[in-house]
């Protein structure tokens, strides 16, 4: 009864990713939210909306990145995980698919994609002696193809496939894969992946809230400031 | 029962541009862009209290908005306001979402609204108030399984409408699990009523993974029934008067009557499906990606002590990047006995595979499968 059971994995992040950020994350506010998300993981190793449901990128990516906020990615199978999601890139496209036997979609070039660098770094920590210190467990560059050559609108802008019109969430989701594909690792570890000209990079994107680094590191300073508001109404 | 849009960009003749024929309801497109934004407007300005509308009119606005676009989350909530003050019949929501459904299959909002109005009627399932048509006269029971059975065939149309359709599927798997609760006889009308279906859509991975859950559902109701049954046995023992044994004799029929699911001979029809459907049609990654997980709930049915496991494909260190396994059911068909699940018998149909098939995914997939096999069944 007291737990916090989510309408979906998608607002599960949206939760977790705002609370984190703004320093209001309690584990009273996330009771049981991990648990939840470790359900949605089905036979196909990727993660559904709600328990039981089809594996699919939007919600898997969502599902892991809440699960990294709250420090929880262990309840995951990370193999089966890792296995479903390698799986969605598309050997001719060199683009994501979002669901299996699907078409390629300029978005998952993020949804999926994305799940690389989290999942690089819940092995990590686990101490997997077969990570790579260089690249990301997907074909960085054909990715890149995909969505420089097929996803772009003459007229600006970028879209799901050929033959779609423009719109801002593609725009933003292709540039955020691309800024993934471009970008492996931080600090002492980056290392660039960049296809054709050096102007084609962008910069590199947080793996967890896709925005700036910088600003991620920003907005937490900032909250930190501040105390945890009371969930009491009197005061 | 079907509603579209008619492309007509410009009004030809002076007459209504709604066009009703064998009981499809067509708009022409040219009004399209006069009516909408009229409509819109005057139901945010009376969300806005700016312009009252009567119940009649809130009615026929919010119709109209959602035919046109029912993902207008606001026109939804107005209904929903309308079904809670009683004025608004819950069933009428039903059929404006089916008919929305015919166009937008995908719609989001119409299948969060669909959920919302379904609880709505469970809850009220006991009072008379709601018994304007006749058939909600019928008992509780009967009226349920009617609803069941509609939201079936909504979900049916609408999966067959948009390939793959996420939400179609989802709601059709949430209405077993709240309205029907998972009973061993619906899973199993599930299973044979859409048989036909998936036969028909094989890139369908929505259908086939529906087929999944319906076969976990299974796995699951099995243990569960298998433990009620071993406590009753437990209570017999224990206490051998004669009204207790008749009672508990009840029950175990009714367990009994239950456990006729013979789980193996299912995931055996189940592989039979698959191999059938691989054969016919190569290459359809689905088609192996689900063989491949009723293969694994097969080894892990409760029959042999385990309960299928959701993830259970640990032992697999493919590098190959596609989940392509399969399995080979010829030998099924012959021996639908589990332990004759002999490795010999998987490397033959996949080398046969292999031999004959032309399709290059196909051939990819079957070697991959090989590949799993040596690592799976090799243990």
């Amino acid at each position: 009864p007291n737990l916090c059971v989510p309408f979906s994995c998608r607002s599960a992040y949206c939760a977790a990713s705002v609370a984190s950020l703004t320093n209001i994350l309690t584990p009273a506010l996330f009771a049981g939210t991990a648990e939840w998300i470790a359900r949605c993981q089905n036979w196909e190793g990727g993660i559904g909306g709600v328990p039981g449901m089809e594996a699919h990128g939007g919600y898997t990516f969502c599902g892991v990145a809440a699960l990294v906020i709250l420090k929880q990615e262990h309840l995951l199978n990370l193999r089966s995980l890792l296995h479903w999601v390698t799986g969605r890139q598309m050997r001719f496209e060199g683009g994501f698919q979002g669901r299996c036997n699907k078409l390629v979609d300029g978005c998952y070039s993020f949804w999926q994609a994305g799940l690389l660098p989290l999942l690089h770094r819940a092995l990590h920590a686990r101490g997997d002696p077969a990570l790579s210190m260089a690249h990301w467990m997907f074909d960085q560059l054909a990715l890149q193809e995909y969505i420089l050559l097929c996803c772009q609108c003459p007229a600006g802008g970028l879209l799901d496939k050929p033959g779609k019109s423009r719109d801002f969430y593609h725009t933003c989701y292709c540039l955020s894969g691309l800024a993934i594909a471009q970008h492996f690792g931080s600090g002492d570890l980056h290392n660039e992946v960049v296809l054709g000209i050096p102007e084609n990079c962008l910069q590199a994107t947080h793996p967890v809230y896709n925005i700036a680094p910088e600003k991620v590191a920003r907005a937490v300073m900032h909250f930190l400031q501040y105390p945890v508001p009371s969930l009491d109404p009197a005061s | 029962d079907e509603i579209g849009l008619i492309p007509c960009p410009e009004a030809r003749y002076n007459r209504s541009p709604i066009v009703l024929v064998e009981n499809k309801l067509g708009v022409e497109s040219w009004c399209v862009k006069f009516l909408l934004p009229y409509v819109h407007n005057k139901l945010l300005l009376y969300r806005q209290r700016k312009q009252w509308l009567n119940k009649d009119e809130l009615i026929d606005i919010t119709c109209t908005l959602l035919l046109l676009n029912p993902d207008f989350t606001t026109a939804w909530n107005v209904r929903k306001e309308l079904i809670l003050s009683g004025t608004l019949n819950p069933l009428k929501d039903l059929h404006l979402g089916k008919l929305a459904l015919t166009k937008f299959p995908k719609s989001p909002e119409t299948w969060i609204h669909r959920r919302w109005v379904l609880q709505q009627l469970i809850q009220e399932n006991s009072l008379p108030s709601l018994a304007t048509k006749g058939n909600l006269g019928a008992a509780p029971v009967e009226r349920i399984h009617r609803l069941v059975q509609e939201e079936m065939n909504v979900c049916s149309e609408a999966a067959g409408r948009y390939p793959s359709n996420y939400n179609a599927w989802s709601h059709r798997i949430w209405v077993l699990q709240h309205l029907a609760k998972l009973t061993v006889k619906v899973l199993l009308d599930e299973l044979s009523s859409t048989k036909y279906w998936v036969s028909m859509h094989v890139s369908d991975h929505s259908g086939f993974h529906y087929r999944q859950f319906l076969l976990n559902s299974l796995v699951c109701r099995t243990v569960t029934d298998n433990n009620i049954l071993a406590q009753n046995q437990m209570v017999n023992e224990q206490n051998p008067s004669l009204q207790k044994e008749e009672e508990s004799a009840g029950t175990e029929a009714a367990c009994a009557e239950e456990q006729s699911v013979d789980l193996p001979r299912r995931l055996d029809e189940e592989m039979e499906l698959c191999t059938e459907l691989i054969d016919n049609y190569p290459g359809h990654e689905t088609l192996w990606c689900h063989s491949d997980e009723t293969l694994n709930n097969s080894h892990h049915s409760p029959a042999t002590g385990h309960v299928a496991q959701a993830m259970d494909v640990d032992g697999l260190n493919e590098s190959s990047s596609k989940q392509g396994y399969t399995q080979e059911t010829k030998r099924l068909k012959r021996a639908p006995v589990q332990d004759s699940l002999g490795p010999e018998m998987e490397y033959r149909f996949v080398d046969k595979v292999l031999s004959t098939c032309r399709d290059v995914d196909q051939a990819r997939f079957a070697t991959a499968y090989r590949k799993w096999l040596v690592t799976f069944l090799g243990q």
